[in-house]
């Protein structure tokens, strides 16, 4: 178990002792005891690195425990369950607003060169490509990473994980790595989905100034997008997904003891799982754009 | 009395004639440069109960956190029902923690799941071949020792302290451990609830057989259950007796705990 905490040196300020004291083993050991014990904090860029480490080995172990057996299957159908079914209508209401506002906003301006009939093409290249999975991750993020960071370190803080231990359950197999899987499985499906309910959104946004039927619309959709728009765009959400899902587990489960760490480690959870979503997309692009110029 | 090791030689009240279920050799562990367990030695045998006193920091509760594998140990032996646990690789280690029972100071109780659910968790991991028939009567057995079959269905949050220490209790004897370990059974309970719970581990002493180690504060809990107590000062076992025995000692640090 690396944990940054532990990585950290320490130094030693021995306290003035009488030495006229008679010498026993215990008072020796009193004296030990008096012997305080001052953490150095390192500096920032020593964090950095160190939590790097230490995230890349529990990565590491991530990849080792998968593929071991014991296999969680019902642990993961019950992760996936309330990873997915339970963030589908938060999900939903969001692609539905965006493909909504995406195209009362753009209007005015295709129309100001006469193109509003591009609209259909233009919202759903917009939405499959980048918005609905990056904006879906990051609802995703905000939903399920806090809620996993949250809700192990509250385990952690509680002993719940050393329980497990004890009673000769492996908690890392039991608790990360069914979560981490289930995030990775259950966002691309969500992204789909919040596609689709945004490109719905983008048809009621359609008509609040035009009418365009269901069957135009969809056939102008179609029209504009090619597998290279959809299949990176759904190749980078099982991305997304791991990071959000390694994320929220690594933050709760090596979360420091006391309420203090839950809230910590919910609220880095997010702010860390949302960042590494803007990086792992800017990587995707670049990647996505090399293979296709 | 020297401020050296103070070792309380008498006649025990214990089973030191049955096996050696712990033995703790030279057992050292230090947090960064804070020696907690300096020099351990001692030895649990098979139907002993034993408490463990002490003042708060002197390493207790990191000691049975050793022996069951939660913290390693630095230095020393730890050899348990007579394997050397250093030497043990991970599924012979998971093996060995099912015959290992820990109480823990909170209960920790899953509190996602039911008071049921938290009873099966362990069944189901280490009983497969278990019908859910025999699953389910075996809980309920459980619950009923421990004075809970009414509470089978409701969650931890709705449990009173006493109810998730025997809950706690309840699901750690489930898989029959050899040896129990008790951090703080009594700690936060009022004094009638205190001395339930002492009397129910007493019980489960006598019907398990079990070895057990219980960590307290509670003097009243230490004279109920304890056949040898062993006084824990600066990460050394400091003095070792019964109850009576170092009640009456001639040592004012000894007999300040029985005060």
């Amino acid at each position: 178990m690396l944990s940054h905490d532990r990585i950290y040196r320490s130094k030693i300020i021995p306290e003035k002792v009488n030495s006229t004291i008679a010498i026993g083993e215990l008072e020796i050991a009193e004296r030990r005891q008096r012997i305080r014990t001052v953490e150095t904090e390192p500096s920032t860029l020593s964090k950095f690195f160190i939590e790097i480490a230490s995230i890349t080995t529990f990565t590491f172990r991530f990849f080792k425990e998968v593929f071991k057996p014991r296999y969680e299957f019902n642990e993961i159908i019950k992760q996936s369950y309330l990873i997915g079914y339970k963030t589908f209508p938060l999900v939903a209401i969001t692609g539905f607003i965006i493909g909504l506002v995406l195209t009362i906003q753009t209007r005015p301006t295709l129309a100001a060169f006469g193109a509003e009939s591009w609209l259909p093409a233009m919202v759903a290249v917009s939405i499959i490509r980048e918005i609905g999975p990056v904006i879906t991750s990051l609802i995703f993020a905000g939903k399920v990473g806090s809620g996993i960071g949250a809700e192990l370190a509250s385990m952690n803080v509680t002993q719940q994980i050393d329980a497990m231990q004890v009673s000769g359950t492996n908690p890392f197999k039991y608790l990360v790595v069914t979560r981490i899987l289930a995030a990775t499985l259950m966002l691309p499906i969500l992204v789909i989905l919040a596609d689709v309910i945004g490109l719905l959104g983008s048809f009621v946004g359609v008509n609040l100034k035009g009418n365009v039927n269901v069957s135009l619309f969809f056939v102008q959709v179609f029209q504009s997008l090619e597998y290279q728009d959809v299949i990176p765009a759904i190749i980078k959400t099982f991305f997304f997904g791991f990071a959000i899902g390694l994320v929220g587990c690594y933050k709760g489960y090596y979360s420091n003891k006391g309420t203090e760490g839950v809230g910590k480690a919910a609220n880095s959870a997010v702010v860390f799982a949302s960042l590494m979503v803007f990086i792992i997309d800017m990587i995707a692009v670049q990647i996505t754009s090399m293979l296709q110029y | 009395m020297t401020d050296t090791a103070i070792s309380v030689q008498t006649e025990q009240k214990t089973k030191a004639g049955g096996a050696v279920v712990i033995e703790m050799k030279h057992v050292k562990k230090t947090f960064g440069n804070n020696y907690v367990l300096r020099d351990i030695n001692l030895v649990i045998h098979k139907g002993e109960s034993v408490v463990i006193l002490g003042k708060s920091g002197t390493g207790k509760s990191v000691l049975i956190k050793c022996i069951v594998g939660l913290d390693d140990i630095d230095e020393g032996k730890l050899i348990i029902l007579g394997q050397d646990v250093s030497e043990l690789k991970n599924n012979k280690l998971i093996e060995l923690r099912k015959k290992i029972g820990f109480l823990f100071q909170s209960g920790a109780l899953y509190d996602s799941m039911t008071v049921r659910e938290n009873l099966e968790f362990p069944l189901k991991r280490h009983a497969k071949s278990m019908s859910k028939k025999e699953m389910s009567l075996l809980i309920e057995e459980a619950l009923q020792h421990v004075g809970l079959a009414e509470a089978i269905n409701m969650v931890p949050e709705e449990l009173s302290g006493g109810m998730r220490k025997r809950l706690g209790l309840a699901r750690t004897l489930i898989l029959k451990p050899e040896i129990m370990l008790y951090d703080e059974p009594t700690t936060g309970l009022d004094p009638i609830t205190s001395k339930e719970i002492s009397k129910l581990i007493l019980e489960v002493q006598r019907k398990y057989d079990t070895s057990s180690i219980i960590i307290t504060h509670d003097i009243e809990c230490a004279r109920l259950i304890a056949n040898r107590i062993i006084l824990i000062k600066n990460g050394i076992c400091a003095a070792e007796g019964s109850f009576t025995e170092l009640q009456n000692s001639t040592d004012k640090w000894v007999r300040s705990f029985f005060e």
